[in-house]
């Protein structure tokens, strides 16, 4: 890697004064690491945030709970009061890499991380993302590529907990500047949507402080199929949440991940009436693929997602 | 007839290895742990280009870099590229950034030139050469026997298929290369190899020095697979880096981007097969066409390890009339090499697939099919016993009839291999004091082989393993060749059991004591007093065997909703001859069945046609099985201690993709046309997965 200065921030407000153009912020470093040794990103200054505090508390003491950006993906994944009250959140955390990744991972970077696209990360190209002229996935290998796009890029947002917090209706904390922004999942990822450079919609120097997650949804899951049985990425993640009173079913929401740069909405007349009778889920699981736009290896991801809302809808019900 | 003890004490039993806790304590040192005094960092600088005439390279800007202290082009410009990866020159310095700065910093000039990496693209006429000068598609090998077109017009069913396999990577744990110093009055080497005799035959003729200057040394290391046999490209540059630097040691080994370019792989292969049988299953007519790629040098003396794409084809069995067709074909990618079973895992998956579309045509049970056409008499019996530990006759149902969207399914295939013993030589002190120490040019590739020679020590001196001390992994020990073709139990037990025969004959007429062996062994010893013996041994005819069979069964779990298969239990039959380590038997078998789960469900090379990179060259993307992957592993090891020492390294890695491949094939009831066998294949076969619920 190039050189650079490394700073320490001990302070929310520090790490904002020590941010310049071309700074990173560093948490567990999984993801920043990786592009600095393959140069695909060279930062002037790096920002350690580990020595923050407050940063890694997970807070339960009201109905909307505060994650820290520094919680590290193993404590999502083992917290009691995550696993009984969000257990889609801890599905989702205990998917994520291997207890070796999970132990140093942050809630923060993970949201944060950067496309997995192999051209993307390749040392010899400059793709579309990296600044280049052509997307190579569109034409080339995308076996696990995006089956929507808004722009020529088409490598997927591989955040596993994105696809959770999205459909647990989560709001990411963010200081911009002096600023404090509020940002839900979907607007979090709305810039990658449209721009192949984006890998999200933070901005050079902003900071991810905390996540906020509502607590009303009583019921959510996630699933993913990946080649391997651990230790790999999703090929299809598939989230679902929803409240369930009584009988009735109340702010439901399905959304798919490693389809789209974005955590994908599964949208569906029936989610938001809250009808899940298993007619119902089967009908929501076939409408994905008439608004699907596979590339030339990666139909396969169709049926995949189809079966894991299916999964998903019926785990929450059941 | 073997002349190995009747009732050993040692041969058979479980041993763990002795050089196990050493090794868990980070206490053994590979040639990637090698500091020698003043020791420099070597990198490589790979070509970006899968074709390119390169014109000039500038080392001055390298060389300017701080710290680096020698730098030198790969050859001298202009020269040819033909894959992405080969070598252009090297750098060696004082930490692995300064050579990375290092590389950056040198100056290519080239001209890029047209590429081809898909096989079916570079046997067309309009794609581009990889050599100029003459076509992609090398001279088809062929080979007929009998009357095939009239055979196949007396059959009573034909099938037919098409059938894939992957570009596979060795990716030994332990990268490939070598620490290296190189002075005036000769080079040392150490070396992460399988064969330190042709490591040190490669440097002297590289280096155009003679072979008692060289001296090369691998107490330990990390895999090999068939890939490193010699000092490589990797090793000729550090030699010269060192010599560059003064003398100083370099230590040059590859990065894990390295190992997926440029260190060897398994070729493809592409194969359109058709047989003939009878009713009653008897084979009678069998066609093969295939190609596939052993990289840049396809078709090559060294490519692939057999010369090539091609494979033993129909595999194991004996069909009258037979036409096979195999082409190697050129791509800009590097050369294969020998890897675990050259040939034989692609040849049992092609074979053993049609087998079963045979059986399906002909109502015949797969395994009957199998006893029916296999000639060997080991096998036969090993499917008898295979298939009553599986449970084969309850298992096995019509393709695609179990029920729910996870159905499950259960195969089978064959193997064999010749494995056998050569001339290695061992050398056995006894000490006056009774402690033994047991020499030989071997070198451990990781299956146990200083435990083998303990434990052999052992059973012929009447000790303990915890008495004899063992030294292999350097030239100046006696020669025993090279750690390939799952010869190297049969060769060195052999010649250790000599060895020790001849000391203990020298130590009964030394001592007086008729038997010096076990409760003697001391007192016997102690008439030494100041000369301690020596014997010298080698490999004899008698004490090993060669030629073994092997049989599989696999029992797998398909989603066919999501296309994922998930394997649940394989049982191994393994033919092994006189066993000398049950542990490390069994142990190896699990490494080669898991290898063979990597070669069927997840391994593939994957290079981009519009840039020629592989897009897969770390462990990320390309994916080997990890400990959740692997299934219960039942093996039963065939004991047959008369027929001494044999090799097993290679066979129990070949039919357990094709074993995969046919249990997949049996559950979701559509024959699986290539591997590896991913979600996205499943699917594929699938076309419309049904929709339940």
């Amino acid at each position: 890697m190039k050189n650079f200065e490394y700073a320490r921030a001990r302070s929310v407000d520090g790490a904002i004064q020590l941010s310049t153009p071309g700074s990173r912020y560093l948490a567990g470093g999984i993801d920043l690491l990786g592009e600095m040794k393959e140069y695909i990103v060279s930062p002037k200054r790096v920002i350690d945030l580990k020595l923050i505090p407050d940063l890694g508390r997970i807070d339960t003491s009201s109905s909307t709970w505060k994650l820290g950006a520094n919680v590290t993906i193993a404590e999502i994944a083992k917290s009691e009061p995550i696993r009984a009250t969000l257990p889609g959140l801890a599905e989702a955390a205990s998917e994520v890499g291997s207890p070796q990744i999970r132990n140093v991972a942050t809630l923060g970077g993970n949201l944060a991380q950067h496309s997995r696209c192999w051209y993307y990360r390749h040392r010899d190209l400059h793709c579309l993302k990296r600044g280049g002229a052509t997307c190579y996935a569109r034409e080339g290998e995308n076996k696990y590529h995006s089956l929507f796009s808004g722009n020529p890029c088409v490598s997927p947002v591989v955040s596993n907990l994105a696809v959770i917090l999205a459909a647990l209706d989560a709001k990411v904390s963010l200081r911009r500047g002096d600023k404090e922004v509020q940002l839900t999942v979907p607007e979090l990822y709305s810039d990658a949507w449209g721009n192949p450079l984006a890998h999200n919609s933070l901005q050079p120097g902003d900071l991810i402080v905390h996540v906020e997650i509502p607590t009303p949804k009583n019921r959510s899951t996630y699933l993913q199929v990946s080649e391997k049985s651990d230790f790999d990425w999703a090929l299809v993640s598939c989230a679902a949440a929803g409240r369930k009173t009584g009988d009735r079913w109340f702010e439901v929401s399905v959304f798919l991940g490693a389809v789209a740069p974005i955590p994908y909405r599964v949208e569906s007349p029936l989610i938001e009436r809250g009808e899940l009778s298993s007619a119902a889920i089967g009908s929501i699981s076939q409408s994905l693929a008439s608004q699907a736009t596979p590339l030339a290896h990666n139909g396969y991801k169709v049926p995949i997602a189809q079966a894991l809302i299916r999964r998903a809808l019926t785990r929450i019900v059941s | 007839m073997s002349g190995w003890p009747k009732n050993p004490h040692q041969l058979g039993k479980d041993h763990l290895r002795y050089d196990g806790p050493i090794k868990v304590r980070g206490a053994a040192k590979y040639a990637s742990d090698m500091q020698p005094a003043g020791w420099l960092y070597g990198m490589i600088l790979r070509s970006p280009w899968p074709a390119a005439r390169v014109r000039a390279i500038d080392l001055r800007p390298a060389l300017g870099i701080p710290g680096i202290r020698a730098a030198v082009t790969a050859n001298d410009p202009p020269f040819n590229v033909r894959y992405c990866g080969e070598e252009l020159g090297a750098v060696a310095g004082l930490s692995k950034q300064a050579c990375l700065d290092a590389l950056s910093a040198i100056k290519v000039e080239a001209d890029i030139l047209p590429f081809v990496v898909k096989e079916e693209v570079a046997l067309r006429d309009t794609s581009p050469r990889v050599f100029e000068n003459q076509p992609n598609a090398g001279e088809p090998r062929e080979m007929r026997t009998g009357d095939v077109d009239g055979a196949f017009r007396s059959a009573d069913k034909a099938v037919e298929g098409f059938f894939q396999t992957p570009v596979q990577l060795h990716h030994c744990l332990e990268t490939h290369g070598n620490t290296i110093q190189m002075r005036s009055d000769g080079i040392t080497c150490w070396a992460s190899t399988q064969g330190i005799s042709s490591v040190s035959d490669g440097l002297a003729d590289n280096l155009g020095i003679s072979l008692d200057k060289v001296h090369v040394i691998s107490e330990f290391m990390g895999g090999g697979f068939g890939s490193k046999y010699g000092a490589g490209i990797e090793g000729g540059l550090a030699a010269r880096l060192s010599k560059e630097a003064g003398g100083l040691p370099v230590r040059l080994m590859l990065t894990r981007f390295d190992e997926a370019l440029a260190v060897g792989n398994r070729p493809s292969s592409f194969q359109k097969v058709r047989l003939g049988a009878k009713k009653d299953g008897t084979l009678v007519a069998y066609e093969l066409e295939s190609f596939g790629t052993a990289g840049y040098a396809s078709g090559g003396t060294t490519a692939g390890g057999g010369g090539g794409a091609g494979f033993p084809a129909p595999y194991i069995y004996t069909v009258p009339s037979t036409r096979v067709r195999q082409t190697s074909v050129a791509i800009n990618a590097g050369s294969a090499r020998a890897m675990r079973a050259p040939g034989h895992p692609q040849a049992s998956f092609g074979m053993e697939s049609i087998l079963d579309e045979m059986a399906l045509a002909l109502s015949i049970d797969p395994v009957e099919l199998r006893i029916k056409n296999d000639p060997s008499e080991t096998r036969r019996r090993q499917y008898r016993i295979a298939a009553e530990r599986f449970g084969w006759n309850a298992k096995y149902h019509s393709p695609g009839s179990s029920q729910g969207p996870l159905k499950t399914g259960v195969g089978c295939a064959g193997a064999t291999w010749g494995g056998g013993g050569q001339g290695s030589e061992a050398e056995v002190k006894i000490n006056p004091d009774g402690s033994v120490e047991v020499r030989c040019g071997t070198q451990d590739l990781g299956t146990g082989t200083k435990t083998l020679m303990t434990i052999v020590a052992a059973e012929l001196f009447g000790l303990e393993p915890a008495d004899v001390s063992v030294k292999i992994g350097d030239t100046t020990l006696p020669p025993s060749g090279g750690s390939g073709g799952s010869t190297t139990a049969a060769s060195v037990a052999p010649a250790v059991f000599d060895a020790c025969q001849t000391a203990l004959g020298e130590l009964a007429s030394a001592s007086g004591i008729s038997d010096p062996r076990g409760s003697n062994w001391r007192a016997a010893a102690a008439h030494l007093r100041i000369k301690p013996i020596v014997a010298r041994g080698r490999w004899k005819e008698g004490l090993s065997g060669r030629g073994v069979g092997g049989v599989q069964m696999a029992e797998v779990e398909v989603d066919t909703e999501t296309g994922l298969v998930r394997v649940k239990r394989i049982v191994c039959v393994q033919d092994c001859g006189l066993v000398v380590n049950r542990l490390a038997s069994v142990s190896q078998i699990n490494g080669g069945i898991i290898m063979g789960i990597g070669f069927a469900l997840y391994e593939e090379r994957i290079l981009d046609s519009q840039t020629g990179v592989v897009l897969n060259p770390n462990f990320e993307t390309y994916k080997l099985p990890g400990a959740a992957d692997v299934p219960e592993i039942d093996v039963i090891l065939q004991d047959m201690p008369e027929r001494g020492v044999i090799g097993i390294g290679e066979p129990v890695t070949i039919p357990t993709a094709a074993a995969i491949a046919n249990a997949v094939s049996n559950a979701a009831g559509k024959r699986v046309t290539r591997l590896p066998i991913t979600p996205s294949h499943v699917l594929g076969l699938l076309e419309q997965p049904p929709q339940i619920r």
